[in-house]
């Protein structure tokens, strides 16, 4: 299922074969999140958003016209799973998956320390245009590629870098507190 | 040290730092994570996954039936049809009419007293198809 392409997997996902979804599943979640989360800005409900929309896009599989390009479809499913969420101000009905669960290779300093990161973060990807957050976590986060970002959200290359300079240099800005953070590892 | 910018890269033709957002990754010190999202996601994609697998079974049975249905009696009719034809009256040497070649026409249309000119062209053709008619049987 690895090696199988994207087309291959809906094709096989359409007749309702369980390993074809869970490997279109394993690909996409984390993409799917990036954007999800740059739409509701919590994990929370980005995580619901994520479930969400890779139900409907199960549902709604026979509609997928091309399935050669599954991601961008499925990210756009996202991304209207999310701002419906957001909109509706969606109570959570699942139980939450527990985020970042305790770790023992980290001190009470090492994560205090990590939540404040995190907040801060937060915080300032929220007072970014949300394309500019879509694309910085999928670019930062993801690590997909400016070309993967283009085909699959439909914008042109050149408008994902601009994109992803404003992103990055409005966080460094926001961010500028942190030690360390014009270092270069 | 949790970092949030950790190297450098070069975007719209200058230096930058990128962002260490590996922070806002829930699969972050928790590798289970993404495979307890994905079970979730699949528990909730159980019924549609499974509606798929019938539906996609009933349509062969649907196919092969219908074609129980109908192909195999039109086959069977076809087939007592074949066999009512292959046992008929075949017909006579005396009935049969030989096939007439062009070389057997033209032939006889020479001894015939039959001739093509490009001054008679519009009666030669007549007489030509009244002599095909005629020797044709």
């Amino acid at each position: 299922m690895k090696d199988s392409s994207d087309a291959e997997l809906v094709v096989q996902a359409k007749l309702g074969d369980r390993k074809a979804f869970a490997e279109l599943v394993r690909r996409y979640q984390g993409a799917a999140y990036a954007v999800a989360r740059a739409c509701t800005g919590r994990h929370e409900d980005a995580e619901d958003a994520v479930q969400d929309a890779f139900v409907v896009a199960l549902e709604k599989l026979d509609e997928c016209r091309c399935p050669g390009k599954f991601a961008g479809w499925l990210l756009a499913i996202a991304r209207n799973t999310a701002r419906n969420a957001v909109r509706r101000e969606k109570l959570r009905a699942a139980e939450p998956i527990p985020l970042d669960a305790p770790s023992t290779s980290r001190g009470p300093a090492a994560e205090a320390e990590l939540a404040a990161l995190r907040r801060d973060l937060e915080e300032a990807l929220a007072e970014l245009p949300e394309i500019q957050r879509e694309i910085v976590l999928l670019h930062d986060l993801q690590g997909w590629k400016h070309g993967e970002i283009s085909e699959r959200l439909d914008i042109p290359s050149g408008t994902v870098r601009s994109h992803l300079h404003f992103a990055r240099k409005a966080l460094r800005e926001k961010l500028s507190g942190w030690k360390g953070h014009e270092q270069a590892v | 040290m949790n970092k949030p910018f950790d190297r450098e890269e070069r975007t719209m033709d200058r230096e930058e730092c990128r962002p260490n957002l590996c922070v806002l990754d829930p699969g972050r010190g928790d590798p289970a994570y993404w495979e307890r999202l994905r079970a979730a996601v699949m528990a909730g994609a159980a019924f549609e996954l499974a509606r798929r697998r019938e539906l996609a079974r009933t349509s062969v049975v649907a196919v092969l039936s219908s074609w129980s249905r109908k192909l195999i009696p039109a086959t069977l009719v076809a087939a007592a049809a074949a066999a009512l034809l292959v046992f008929a009256e075949t017909p006579s040497d005396e009935t049969a009419s030989p096939p007439l070649a062009l070389e057997d026409v033209l032939e006889g249309a020479s001894g015939d007293g039959f001739s093509w000119t490009a001054d008679n062209a519009a009666s030669s053709a007549v007489a030509f198809m009244t002599f095909v008619e005629r020797h044709g049987r």
